[in-house]
């Protein structure tokens, strides 16, 4: 694949090779550590997808624009109760449940679909750690 | 006390937020996210999800104030929001390339609501790029859509006088449009 020439750290995260092998790393790991994860994508503040893990579950591109709609109303929600800052969202569903937030310090989201078999506490472990390891890779 | 839901709608940097802004009476709710895409609008920040303000009319008609992204794989906001509104305010920036068939384009993409509710043109940035005049952008509406007239204005976004006659007119078209539905049959 081409990537611009622009100098990594000016590149936004969609097209900075850096961050798109930290991406891919980190969802790699990240599937290792839980095999209910069916889906997971990282993806820009402005709903850009970074990557992608398992794309046969979703069309990543319109998952990474929806889940970047539902982080900001979430975060307009939590800025307009005064409850502080927005720390995840969970979507419970009947087959599955969608954990997302924020790589601490980035403008960049982990949004991680897991099925049914995954608790909601133990998806959200897992999702802390990738972020966390996601902003190691790219500090 | 009577309510509108309006939609503002148009491409990335046409000045929806900015309009919002200007006219509601609250606190805007907004969505911005740092913007990537700085090849299509370069602008420090762009709305991801909705804006949202309110504004009361005559001290009796109260308008909700909807802001859609404009980007188009922000689709799906422009469905959920376009269902609850009765009036589209289609904002389209004059600097734009290929601006005339953009907005046809963005008009075709809100079709079910303009043709259900009513719809009203803002040109912005017209001191950014003189060209096309509003007989081009009428001309093109005209052909694209010849069984409706819409109304197209020049207007500022930042400026909350303009933006308020463009809403009242939008406002009064929707009431004309309700007044004209044939009553529903009584059972």
């Amino acid at each position: 694949m081409n990537y611009p020439l622009a100098p990594a750290a000016a590149a936004p995260s969609h097209l900075n090779p850096a961050h798109i092998e930290a991406g891919n790393r980190t969802l790699a790991e990240m599937q290792d550590l839980a095999s209910s994860l069916t889906f997971a994508a990282m993806l820009t503040d402005d709903g850009f997808e970074i990557v992608h893990l398992n794309g046969t579950h979703a069309d990543g591109g319109r998952f990474a624009s929806m889940s970047s709609s539902v982080q900001a109303l979430s975060d307009a929600v939590a800025h307009e109760l005064k409850i502080g800052t927005n720390e995840y969202v969970i979507i419970a569903s009947e087959l599955g449940h969608v954990i997302q937030l924020r790589v601490q310090g980035h403008p960049i989201v982990l949004a991680a679909l897991f099925d049914t078999h995954e608790t909601l506490g133990k998806g959200l472990s897992i999702a802390r750690i990738a972020a966390r390891r996601m902003a190691e890779l790219i500090a | 006390m009577s309510e509108h839901v309006v939609l503002f709608a148009g491409p990335m940097g046409s000045g929806k937020t900015t309009a919002i802004g200007s006219l509601s009476e609250i606190d805007v709710v907004s969505t911005e996210a740092t913007n990537t895409d700085r090849a299509t609008a370069n602008k420090e920040t762009t709305t991801v999800a909705l804006d949202y303000g309110e504004i009361t009319l005559d001290d009796v008609t109260k308008v909700r104030l909807y802001g859609v992204p404009g980007q188009k794989r922000f689709d799906f906001m422009w469905s959920i929001l376009a269902g609850r509104a009765r009036g589209l305010l289609l904002l389209i920036n004059n600097d734009a390339p290929d601006s005339v068939n953009l907005l046809v384009k963005y008009l075709g993409d809100f079709r079910e609501l303009h043709e259900r509710g009513a719809v009203i043109i803002g040109v912005t940035k017209s001191d950014v790029a003189s060209t096309p005049t509003v007989a081009e952008y009428s001309a093109a509406l005209t052909a694209a859509v010849p069984e409706q007239l819409i109304p197209v204005f020049t207007v500022d976004p930042r400026n909350a006088d303009e933006m308020r006659t463009l809403l009242l007119s939008l406002i009064a078209s929707v009431e004309m449009r309700e007044l004209l539905a044939p009553a529903p049959e009584k059972i």
